[in-house]
């Protein structure tokens, strides 16, 4: 078993349409940052093994809250996780809480596409 | 652009600097020479020291926590036993959920959690960052950010380990410029290397093959530790020939330290159910003592009356339990009622007497 999982609500079945390119770009730096995250998490997470006190991990977490709330504020929310993750915490599920007006879609791998129009 | 990194690591390498120069400060004053090379040496393993000692109670938590792993075992095995052989990604988060819950519920968890590493990260690097600026310090004529003055540097810069190993040369370096006495610099890298390289790969293999609960054997954290068993000693490896004497000594006095801490761990406290365990309850058994239900280290007859009281309690406490009657259909009932008259072979045998009673009424009405 490995709580290093993605929850659910961190995937989709989103595709990236290619006459949605132009709504893509302000997606770019939340989408930079996911590939950071999804390496990090294939490597570095996978040879610390499971650490995490939460449910989600720290770094399912980071993924789940840019997906969600963008580049900055999504950083902020993952480093906030990150110092409640220390050895006194109860640990526990902890999810990320979700945009209000969720407009996006998103891939099976996790990154966010602009919503299919039809 | 301001050195933001530097910023960050400020207040650090401060810290850094005055457990270092108060180290030689010590030495210094119990009379060893200043300027020599084992003074700094020392300072160095003085530094060790510190660091370690105040990462001792994180250490100390984590296994106390890792204990109390053994009293939520049957439940935790209940919750693998409802997703055994289920990979999908849904059953996955839910038995991931329901884990984390179960841990939170006791108060207790396997993992140690992700601040601890973040912070190593930059204590590690103002550390290397010490160290290693001294030679470009020294050359500029300036010191470190705090107590490790110009003349400090200087001096450290200066010293000698055996007269001829400055504690600022690189293995690659002292190769390039061939300075009289090259080859003990040389010899002194690569036989530190080789013991950090063999006391790492003796300590994990300890652990993984030891001190490894069942369950955590069969996870895939496992395989990959067994990866990286392999992996980690490439790291220094690397660092033996790009990095300065200082710094891997700093690092080679650090992993004995993480041995016998190891050692030490693995004999005294190891983790409930490992083999490490086994083999403390037989050590402990031939002592004619043993581990009571709180972890204590007891004599054998405490230990025994302290199980015969639990299994007693154990015993009354299914007693009291209700016990699930089989359904019965009500002909079936009624016959066996008939049938019944003199004998009383088809009721189950009843654990007390205070029990039967009570169960064979409903069927009575």
């Amino acid at each position: 078993m490995s709580t290093t999982t993605l929850p659910s609500y961190s995937l989709g079945d989103g595709r990236l349409v290619a006459s949605s390119w132009m709504r893509a770009i302000p997606l770019l730096p939340r989408n930079a940052l996911l590939a950071l995250l999804h390496g990090y998490r294939a490597t570095v997470s996978h040879t610390y093994g499971d650490v995490c006190k939460y449910y989600p991990s720290c770094s399912a977490y980071a993924v789940g809250a840019v997906q969600q709330h963008g580049a900055v504020k999504g950083a902020a929310m993952a480093a906030a996780r990150i110092a409640r993750c220390h050895p006194w915490a109860a640990g526990g599920i902890d999810d990320v809480p979700p945009h209000r007006h969720f407009r996006h879609d998103l891939t099976p791998h996790g990154f966010v596409v602009p919503p299919r129009k039809d | 652009m301001p050195d933001i990194i530097g910023i960050i690591l400020w207040p650090l390498k401060w810290l850094v600097e005055l457990v270092l120069v108060s180290w030689h400060g010590l030495f210094t004053f119990i009379g060893l020479p200043a300027a020599e090379g084992i003074t700094w040496v020392l300072a160095i393993v003085g530094l060790v020291v510190v660091v370690r000692a105040a990462m001792i109670p994180l250490f100390v938590r984590q296994i106390k926590s890792q204990r109390k792993m053994m009293e939520i075992a049957p439940e935790l095995k209940k919750v693998q036993e409802k997703y055994r052989g289920k990979r999908d990604q849904l059953s996955r988060e839910a038995m991931s959920r329901e884990t984390m819950a179960l841990y939170k519920k006791h108060g207790t968890s396997p993992v140690s959690s992700c601040l601890p590493l973040l912070v190593q990260m930059p204590v590690f690097f103002s550390l290397y960052s010490v160290l290693n600026d001294v030679a470009k310090h020294a050359q500029g004529g300036i010191g470190g950010v705090g107590l490790l003055n110009a003349d400090l540097t200087a001096e450290f810069y200066n010293a000698k380990l055996f007269g001829v190993a400055s504690l600022h040369d690189t293995l690659v370096g002292s190769i390039q410029n061939q300075a009289p006495g090259w080859q003990v610099t040389v010899a002194i890298l690569v036989v530190l290397v080789v013991l950090m390289i063999s006391s790492q790969f003796y300590t994990q293999l300890q652990i993984i093959s030891k001190n490894l609960s069942p369950e955590a054997k069969t996870g895939q954290a496992y395989q990959m530790q067994r990866i990286m068993l392999f992996i980690l000693p490439l790291g220094f490896v690397f660092s033996g020939i790009f990095f300065p004497l200082g710094v891997v000594i700093y690092w080679f006095v650090s992993n004995i330290w993480t041995g016998v801490q190891q050692f030490i761990v693995i004999r005294e406290m190891p983790t409930p159910g490992s083999e490490a365990a086994k083999a403390r309850e037989e050590r402990l058994a031939r002592r004619g003592k043993a581990i009571d239900s709180k972890g204590r280290v007891v004599p054998m007859e405490r230990y025994e009356a302290e199980q015969q009281r639990l299994y007693e309690e154990a015993e009354r406490a299914k007693a009291a339990a209700p016990k699930r009657q089989q359904p019965m259909s009500k002909q079936r009932a009624k016959r066996q009622q008939q049938a019944q008259g003199p004998r009383n072979t088809s009721t189950p045998k009843p654990p007390s007497d205070g029990k039967s009673g009570a169960s064979a009424s409903p069927d009575a009405s």
